[in-house]
């Protein structure tokens, strides 16, 4: 575990010599909700509405997409903060001097999740105290619990992806495209803007996005006041999503690894 | 006792159109400082690279210190320390303490254990006034001693140097040259395999050379039993102005191989010929045509013309 630790140390103090990125990381967050609240806003023309609540439980548009953006920062920084990860080591030479170290590669890509996932967390914070501040979504200790074993087990699955893409990553020595890619068909199939009900085929392929099993667990929590023991299909489809998906990470990982020893390319860019 | 072998080791890229290393079979014994000689894409980083456990080669067998490279990578990497050339292989925008913290714990070495390590380091490769700096402020050579440190860390059986001096000035390069034969083999006992397509690099430092050249050996001995392979005790160098033509230099009867060397407009010939005297005159007349000569002479040869003389390949 010491390596995780030094993974994000590392992570974390080359961050910090880039003190502009910390003014982004303050103001982007809310910069970030501000138009999907107008947007509902013109479409609704109101911040709720009858047809929104026939297709979610909840009238509450707003609440309904700010819990959307927050949980969304954690699926972009784990793709964007592993996936990119080891893409970065490429252009700063040291890729193969953590390939050809003993240590293993999963801490050290869960060393980079971490360091991601706490820049994840203070974006996602600001975002909640912007929803409670401005659009009175309640919060209380209770509720809190439940969420944060929810969003553990997302990011699992989360992470299971980030590191599967790491390894296609060190394959094709190309990251934004991809990630991006990923992003979008994440935003489409799954109920991170709107509900996936609107459309058969969102609603059909949303049944394997972990997303999907995450954002409905903790609106139900948030916004439905549903107690944690009714949610129990939605945490056993996320446990089995996590599986599937730490499965499909580390053997994408390892099998990608191996090959690019075999063509002689991880050092490239 | 055996410190590398490699049996028959082959590598390809490009769907096997490139052949980097072409069946090299390679014994390196405990304590010996080998280099490895050749000119660009001769095979050599290649080959440190199949023993480092980055490549996984086609055919053959590496065996580091009795461990199979690919059966037991991981025992294999801690007993290797490896430098690559180039600068960009640290974080610049670390300390060089918080750089060699991290990789000391990629190797295992954290809390007390590492810091001492790691300051001990820092004292042996003097960075200690450089030890709280961001590497990006550091030169080229101060870099590079961090590099080295880097690879020292876990204390390696075997230290892989590929091409350790690249583009250092002289005077940095000296000092590495020092710190590799002085406290790396002779202080600190390890087993050195070094790349270099420096001749005298190889010649001041190596206990034994490999040629390589178009992935293969093609001789390995002491730099002084190499030199022996050359027919002819002496060889004519003329040093000029201008750049001639090489093949007028070829057809005069006698000679039998040219090196030219040109630096700037600067030009060295190095001609082998059982009769280095016997040829002067026609040489400078031929010459003068189209050079200015500055000086010429009678000289030993190097380890550069018994490579040339051996592979016909030049090393720069």
């Amino acid at each position: 575990m010491i390596i995780v630790y030094e993974e994000l140390r590392k992570t974390v103090k080359i961050w910090l010599t880039y003190p502009l990125v910390l003014v982004f990381w303050t103001i982007f967050p809310i910069m970030w909700v501000i138009p999907f609240i107008f947007q509902g806003k013109a479409f609704v023309g109101a911040l709720s509405s009858q047809a929104f609540a026939d297709l979610t439980g909840t009238g509450q548009y707003i609440p309904f997409v700010i819990i959307g953006a927050v949980v969304s920062t954690y699926m972009f920084s784990a793709l964007y903060g592993i996936g990119n990860a080891f893409r970065e080591e490429s252009y700063w030479g040291t890729l193969e001097y953590l390939i050809g170290s003993p240590a293993s590669k999963g801490f050290i890509l869960l060393g980079k999740a971490l360091s991601e996932g706490i820049f994840s967390t203070f974006f996602a914070l600001s975002q909640l105290l912007f929803a409670i501040f401005l659009f009175g979504v309640k919060i209380t200790l209770t509720k809190i619990l439940p969420i944060l074993l929810i969003m553990s087990f997302l990011l699992l699955a989360l992470y299971g992806l980030g590191i599967g893409l790491a390894g296609l990553t060190l394959l094709i020595k190309e990251s934004r495209g991809i990630i991006h890619s990923l992003d979008d068909i994440l935003y489409l199939f799954s109920p991170i803007r709107y509900p996936v009900e609107v459309n058969p085929i969102t609603k059909f392929v949303s049944l394997f996005i972990p997303l999907t099993y995450a954002l409905i667990a903790i609106r139900g929590i948030l916004l439905l006041n549903k107690p944690f023991h009714l949610l129990i299909t939605e945490m056993v489809a996320l446990l089995l999503l996590d599986i599937g998906f730490l499965f499909f990470g580390f053997y994408t990982f390892n099998t990608l690894e191996r090959k690019v020893r075999q063509t002689g390319t991880i050092g490239h860019h | 006792m055996v410190a590398i072998e490699v049996e028959g080791l082959r590598k390809t890229f490009k769907k096997g159109k490139v052949v980097a290393v072409d069946g090299v079979s390679l014994t390196i014994e405990k304590g010996e400082l080998f280099g490895l000689l050749g000119p660009n894409g001769a095979g050599k980083t290649t080959l440190i690279k199949c023993l480092s456990t980055l490549l996984i080669p086609d055919g053959g067998r590496i065996r580091i210190f009795g461990h199979d490279v690919l059966k037991e990578s991981l025992k294999v990497r801690r007993l290797i320390g490896l430098v690559t050339g180039g600068e960009r292989t640290l974080y610049w925008k670390l300390s060089v303490f918080d750089n060699l913290r991290y990789f000391a714990a990629l190797y295992g070495l954290y809390g007390r254990k590492a810091r001492r390590r790691i300051e001990e380091m820092i004292e042996v490769m003097d960075l200690v006034e450089k030890r709280d700096e961001r590497v990006e402020r550091l030169s080229t050579g101060m870099r590079q001693k961090v590099a080295l440190a880097r690879a020292l860390l876990h204390d390696p059986e075997l230290l892989l140097l590929d091409e350790p001096t690249l583009g250092l000035d002289p005077q940095f390069s000296r000092v590495i040259r020092r710190f590799i034969k002085e406290e790396l083999q002779k202080k600190l006992k390890k087993t050195i395999l070094l790349t270099t397509h420096y001749m005298e690099e190889a010649d001041e430092l190596c206990d034994r050379i490999g040629f390589m050249s178009q992935g293969k050996i093609a001789a390995c001995a002491t730099p002084e039993e190499l030199k022996e392979k050359i027919p002819h005790e002496r060889l004519l160098e003329i040093k000029m102005a201008g750049l001639p033509d090489e093949s007028l230099i070829r057809n005069i009867p006698g000679v039998e191989d040219v090196l030219m060397i040109v630096d700037n407009n600067r030009t060295v010939l190095r001609i082998q010929s059982p009769d280095p005297e016997g040829i002067l005159a026609t040489v400078l007349e031929r010459l003068r045509k189209e050079c200015r000569i500055i000086g010429f002479g009678l000289t030993t040869p190097t380890l550069e013309d018994v490579f040339i003389f051996l592979t016909g390949e030049e090393l720069r």
